[in-house]
């Protein structure tokens, strides 16, 4: 006894509502990124507006930027668009064309910021510690520097009132990159440099950056 | 793409494909119009309960069949203790009668035990009942109603689990109710390929033409079943016959049950291969292929990712040693993680589809409360059941399958 399929439309009813799906998953896990990329653009646009402005105000106007919270807010701000610049490489990949873009306006601000927290420590007394994080997305590299990023992130959960991460990707295509790395001798990934005079290759425990801060 | 993660997606088009298609198929059964045997139509039964070492169960299997709102006068039952080495046939034995006729014979298998039953059965249909199984009062009468339709050979009941209690039961409690659904969209579709053994109606003139269960076969009912519908005949489904079944509580015996059950799937539908294509419709064309590939991708990516988890966790200990095990930036909860964390997690696009098929599986498990009644407990289990089934499935595959390429016998017990 032969049996007949029931009823073929099924069969189209069924691949054109899986395929809608499946795709309209995929639009709306793309939208979330998008205006996830999109908040991380006005975002910058507000954080260097605010590094510039603190500058600005200290060393144009001479004013008492020495005690203003402000520093505190721009340095959280700093560190959270780090963060979503690296889930956005996560999501739309390490090398997606807007995500370098971002990359290299978040270098410029990391340099701005860097250069206030130094004239802060230089003329207000402060001691708060930087590092400079230079990374690879290279396949040789990528794993060394994920672990040395995962251990500077707990490294400055233990001392968020004194330490500032700045994160730079040493295979973007930016002049400032590499002249910070030359300026810096950094040649290879990962390296750190603490407050911006010891150089430190690949890290394998806390200690070895935990010793190196004021 | 990274191949792990294009088989992923392939497997999530498979499972949005495949389950558009039972739920359509279910829903298009609802609007056919089925005829029954009305109460005066229903045949002679010949309920068979096979027993092997049952000493605890038999006695409570008999009673409550007797139960049963099935005319007292149309319906006998044939124990047949298969060579058990405890009280089974003693016990039995005090409730034989003209209604209740109890059997012994050499250990032979559940096979040989149901074919002798069958052998000495009166009835025009042939009710299996395992000795740890029992029914609702009307399943039987609810189930005998379909065999109004010639056609139809076999019924199958709305199979679960008497109150689940260790973890490993209460995933299994979720896997049986989700089958209830499935098995009416396989229905809906002709194309039942698995009846539980545990409680089966069977037409006489079935066994009387194509002969009985095959003895020796580790999984004698899905042979039965494929072998039904290599012959063009029809299983059915009846989801208000809700039978209660134990289920193994224990790791290492329910290990042995789902290798004896795969590894017959396996063997069985290899043996019936001839099946697959379009002269069976719809099970030739979709159910069974979809079946196949699925078990192949699932089995695929869980063992791709229990392998990884093992290395993550490796990973993980050597980094936490790097920082010396400090958890403090766990504890460094604040407005921005959340917000990170609902943007990673609505941006994931494998996320929404979990979503996705968790709201088809609380859709499966609503029609199925609806038909055997809410369990306790519901929640709980079906939070286990996410965590540890997919585990558990590929394990028992994997297993199975190995067992399969390797010629390794698998005996019953």
């Amino acid at each position: 006894m032969e049996r007949k399929i029931q009823s073929k439309k099924r069969y189209l009813w069924s691949f054109i509502i899986g395929t809608a799906i499946f795709i309209i998953v995929f639009l709306v896990s793309y939208s979330i990124s998008y205006l996830e990329f999109q908040r991380v653009s006005n975002l910058q646009g507000n954080i260097a507006y605010d590094i510039f402005e603190h500058k600005l105000d200290y060393s144009f106007f001479n004013l008492g930027t020495c005690n203003n919270e402000s520093f505190k807010k721009v340095s959280e701000d700093l560190g959270f668009q780090g963060s979503i610049i690296n889930d956005l490489e996560g999501k739309l990949g390490k090398e997606n064309k807007v995500v370098l873009e971002k990359k290299k306006f978040y270098t410029l601000i990391e340099l701005e910021h860097f250069e206030f927290v130094n004239m802060l420590n230089k003329d207000c007394g402060t001691k708060v510690n930087t590092i400079l994080f230079f990374y690879s997305n290279d396949k040789d590299d990528v794993v060394k520097s994920e672990d040395t990023g995962r251990l500077l992130d707990v490294l400055y959960s233990k001392n968020t009132d004194n330490l500032v991460i700045y994160s730079f990707d040493v295979n973007l295509e930016s002049d400032l990159i590499k002249n910070l790395m030359e300026k810096y001798h950094v040649e290879t990934s990962p390296t750190l440099v603490v407050n911006g005079n010891t150089r430190l290759f690949n890290p394998k425990n806390i200690n070895e950056v935990e010793n190196l801060l004021k | 793409m990274e191949f792990i993660l294009f088989v992923i997606y392939l497997s999530i088009y498979v499972g949005l494909v495949a389950t558009t298609f039972y739920i359509l198929s279910f829903l298009s059964d609802r609007k056919k119009t089925k005829e029954f045997l009305s109460d005066d139509e229903l045949p002679f039964v010949s309920i068979i309960i096979p027993a092997y070492n049952e000493e605890n169960s038999i006695a409570k299997t008999i009673e409550d069949i007797l139960k049963s709102n099935y005319p007292s006068e149309r319906f006998e039952i044939l124990v047949v203790d298969d060579g058990s080495k405890d009280k089974t046939f003693e016990i039995a034995k005090k409730y034989e009668s003209e209604k209740i006729k109890v059997f012994h014979k050499e250990n032979g298998g559940k096979g040989s035990a149901l074919n002798l039953g069958i052998k000495k059965a009166k009835g025009e249909i042939i009710l299996t009942l395992d000795a740890d199984t029992f029914a609702s009062p009307e399943s039987m009468k609810n189930m005998i109603r379909y065999f109004k339709n010639e056609k139809v050979v076999s019924v199958t009941p709305a199979m679960v689990l008497d109150k689940p209690k260790t973890i490993l039961q209460r995933v299994q409690q979720i896997e049986y109710l989700m089958g209830l659904f499935l098995r009416k969209a396989f229905a809906s579709l002709d194309a039942i390929y698995i009846a539980p053994g545990a409680f089966s109606a069977y037409r006489k003139s079935f066994f009387e033409k194509y002969g009985g269960y095959e003895e020796g076969n580790i999984t004698e009912d899905l042979e039965l079943a494929l072998r039904i519908q290599s012959k063009g005949y029809i299983t059915e489904n009846c989801p208000d016959a809700p039978v209660y079944t134990v289920a193994p509580s224990k790791f290492k015996p329910l290990m042995i049950q789902r290798r004896r059950w795969y590894y017959g799937l396996i063997k069985n539908t290899w043996n019936y291969r001839h099946i697959l294509g379009r002269k069976y419709g719809d099970l030739g064309v979709f159910v069974l292929p979809i079946a196949g590939i699925s078990i192949l991708l699932s089995v695929f990516v869980t063992v791709y990712f229990f392998f990884k988890t093992l290395f993550n966790v490796y990973s993980e200990i050597l980094f936490l040693r790097s920082v010396n095990f400090y958890f403090g930036n766990v504890l460094n909860f604040n407005f921005y993680v959340v917000e990170r964390f609902l943007f990673l997690f609505f941006s994931n696009p494998i996320i929404i589809f979990v979503l996705i098929f968790m709201i088809v599986m609380f859709f499966y498990l609503h029609y199925a409360s609806k038909k055997v009644g809410r369990s306790s407990g519901l929640v709980i289990n079906i939070l286990l059941f996410f965590f540890l089934f997919a585990l558990l499935f590929g394990f028992w595959w994997v297993v199975s399958i190995f067992y399969a390429i390797f010629y390794k016998k698998i005996r019953w017990r």
